[in-house]
């Protein structure tokens, strides 16, 4: 006897997808998949649009993060015209990645993960959700807001628009920050700092009273990837690629230009969405992760201080690599800290004021330009060919999410086969969930 | 009683909501009034639960996205039949938005390029199984069901949603647009407007406080409706026309060219140039309404 467990739609994620789980006889896992059930076919539908269009275009890829593609597709446009913008205007961008890596961090931590800790796993659905937090947990469900307001507030100055930002134009920034403008960040910040110190506590003690789920379930090896500036954490601006094998070792460490050679596709017949791996190694034993459990394992450090400690007490406690899928959120934290101390640092910074951000004279060219920048969801790749005119004429994308499909669909295996075959859930140690319901 | 809410994603970016989660401490007074019944990027609820509700149990439903697959179109029929008023979220669902740009190309060269002939693709296949079965073109949703209202944009503003969302708890539906983009920019115009130079948007600097269109940058400011509030144009860039056609406009596309043909001093710059210049009509002038358009139509007799 065999049957089939559907999750449709999974939910807590943004995206469309089912998980389906086949059991065989005495619930022996046989195959768990993890199927994407949407493409909008964006690598089609650029071609023929005019490069700067591109980068407006791409934005809608995702709600949560359309400044990383704003950002990566900007990046490839003005490599593929050979056009490097003023110092000024890259700041502002970098700026505005930080904006974005502590709002969707922030709203990824309290809004999709956090009720599995905080209302408990085996709560109803109706409360398992961030309305439950807000409502039974209201000072942390303030602070929840706040701090991805502090974000989104940011990224909606920097960037024109929260969701789907506009200033990005082939040769710079289109709108100048003003001192004004400037000064009041500078005391949001502060007050985004303290909240964020309230995460952390909030999300240490979470990580204390689940340990033992963290160390049991879902722990599989696997590679990992993400950018590092001389193996130092960065998610936008001079970077090379870093990929870390299983047994912890940076096998490769390349250009971003190179990606081709490094980074393939495999179709799945069951996703819309395709599985990334490691090519020289290949599918599936050549599978990663990435996003912030990978980019915390393949780097050396934090670029600042108090996110370096952070990723200290994080190595003792878990080791590098970690893992353990569930440190993710762990990893989540430790890059708001540090996001929430870059964002500082750029706005002490006096170019961030300048008013010379955009280079007069620009002028499109045939070629093919790559743009990669970390996504708070992992490594995301744009790379474009242009025409002479400055028409797009082909794009290849590899999106954030997609790195982690295979091994979130291997992570999916290896639960179910600890729920399933060894009823692993009837002996974790779980704590009492700090909202009843 | 509190009011019960389905809030549903078609193939879209989530952004419709993003923009809503955006109002944070605002959705402390907006939230105790409702009981959310489906939500999936929010809640655990599963298409099982929204089947089962009884139909026209749930009293307000919103649409984000288009109908790109099969099972689009069965969520958008679904939340139909479930709910009392249902909302159309975004310039997407309203006017079949960005990803309609696929109406240029046929499904089988997007499964192609994207799964075949990609760079990175190393085992080229086309996913059939267990995935929902790709639609041809996108349509507005608006021809597959009734709406009771729309909220344009891309994507409607945090305060367009929760507005909106207030008005509907008291029983009424959001107010139609009366004026367009350019009504509400604060860049200075002229009485009569004239272009001698076209440009395009990563050509000089701008200067930030004379209208775009006149200094020859393509705003689709004339053809747009009001309601953002004119961020982009604010942000120094033209509009690219995402909250849809002004009043009484049937077609936004046509309406731009309409107005461009109108305002161009063709002593110096003549038509062909102007083609040229443009690049690529489709984009520009229908960025977000490619499927509503009567264009849309043409191409698709065509291939």
């Amino acid at each position: 006897m065999s049957k089939e467990i559907v999750i449709e739609p999974a939910t807590r994620l943004e995206g469309h997808a089912k998980i389906t789980i086949k059991l065989g006889k005495d619930n022996k896992v046989e195959d768990a998949h993890f199927s994407v059930t949407l493409t909008r076919f964006f690598e089609k539908f650029l071609e023929g649009r005019l490069m700067e269009r591109v980068v407006r275009i791409t934005p809608r890829i995702c709600g949560i993060c359309p400044e990383a593609h704003h950002l990566a597709s900007i990046s490839a446009v003005e490599d593929a015209w050979g056009i490097t913008p003023p110092k000024p205007a890259l700041k502002l961008r970098d700026l505005l990645a930080q904006a974005k890596q502590i709002a969707s961090h922030a709203l990824h931590f309290y809004a999709l993960a956090a009720p599995d800790f905080l209302v408990g796993p085996l709560a109803e659905p109706q409360y398992r959700n961030v309305v439950t937090v807000i409502k039974e947990l209201p000072d942390a469900g303030k602070k929840a807001l706040e701090l991805m307001r502090v974000g989104q507030d940011l990224c909606f100055l920097i960037g024109g628009k929260a969701v789907h930002p506009v200033t990005c134009v082939p040769g710079g920034q289109s709108r100048p920050l003003t001192e004004e403008e400037r000064d009041e960040q500078l005391k949001r910040i502060e007050r985004g700092l303290e909240l964020t110190n309230f995460t952390v506590d909030l999300a240490k003690k979470v990580v204390n009273d689940y340990m033992d789920v963290i160390t049991k379930l879902g722990v599989f090896e696997s590679y990992y990837i993400g950018l590092a500036n001389e193996g130092v954490h960065t998610i936008y601006g001079d970077a090379t690629v870093r990929i870390q094998s299983p047994d912890g070792k940076i096998v490769e460490d390349f250009p971003k230009r190179d990606y081709l050679n490094y980074i393939a596709e495999h179709v799945a017949p069951h996703s819309y969405a395709t599985h990334i791996f490691y090519k020289k190694v290949g599918y599936p034993d050549g599978i990663w992760r990435a996003g912030p459990l990978g980019r915390i394992n393949v780097v050396d450090k934090m670029e600042t201080p108090l996110a370096q400690e952070a990723l200290k007490e994080f190595r003792d406690a878990l080791g590098r690599p970690c893992h353990a899928t569930l440190a993710y959120n762990w990893a989540r934290i430790i890059e708001l800290v540090q996001a929430m101390e870059k964002a500082k640092m750029l706005l002490e910074d006096p170019d961030i004021v300048s008013t010379d951000i955009k280079l007069a004279d620009v002028e499109p060219r045939e070629g093919e330009g790559i743009g990669i920048v970390e996504a708070p969801r992992g490594l995301l790749i744009h790379h474009y060919w242009s025409d002479e005119k400055g028409i797009c004429r082909k794009a290849n994308l590899i999106v954030a999410t997609n790195h982690n499909i295979a091994t979130v669909e291997k992570s999916f295996l290896v639960t179910a086969k600890q729920i399933f075959e060894e009823k692993i859930h009837e002996k974790l140690k779980l704590p009492e969930p700090m909202i009843k319901t | 009683m509190p009011v019960k809410i389905a809030l549903a994603q078609l193939g879209s970016c989530w952004g419709c909501y993003q923009s809503f989660m955006d109002n944070y401490e605002g959705l402390l007074d907006i939230l105790p009034e409702l009981e959310i019944v489906f939500w999936h990027t929010v809640t655990d609820f599963k298409y099982k639960d929204l089947e089962s509700y009884e139909d026209g149990s749930i009293d307000i439903g919103t649409i984000e996205g288009v109908c790109r697959t099969e099972e689009d179109l069965h969520i958008l029929k679904l939340m139909r039949k479930k709910c009392k008023v249902l909302i159309s979220l975004g310039s997407c669902s309203t006017y079949g938005g960005i990803y309609g740009l696929l109406n240029l190309y046929t499904m089988d060269e997007a499964l192609k390029r994207k799964f075949i002939e990609a760079e990175s693709v190393a085992e080229p296949a086309i996913p059939d199984e267990d995935v929902p079965k790709m639609l041809d073109f996108i349509v507005p949703n608006r021809k597959i069901v009734e709406f009771d209202a729309f909220l344009p944009g891309c994507p409607p503003t945090k305060e367009d949603i929760a507005n909106a969302l207030v008005g509907l708890l008291k029983g009424e539906l959001p107010p139609p647009p009366k004026r367009t983009l350019c009504d509400e920019c604060p860049r200075e115009k002229s009485e009569v407007i004239t272009i001698r130079q076209l440009k395009r948007d990563y050509e000089g600097i701008p200067d930030p406080d004379k209208c775009l269109l006149e200094q020859g940058y393509i705003c689709m400011g004339p053809a747009t409706r009001e309601g953002c509030g004119a961020l982009c144009t604010s942000a120094g860039v033209p509009c690219r026309g995402c909250y849809g056609p002004g009043p009484n406009v049937i077609d936004q596309g046509a309406k731009m060219i309409s107005a461009l043909g109108s305002i161009v001093d063709y002593e110096v710059i003549s038509p062909e140039e102007l083609v040229e210049k443009v690049g690529d009509a489709a984009g520009t002038f229908y960025n977000f309404f490619l499927p509503s358009g009567i264009i849309s139509k043409t191409v698709r007799k065509a291939k």
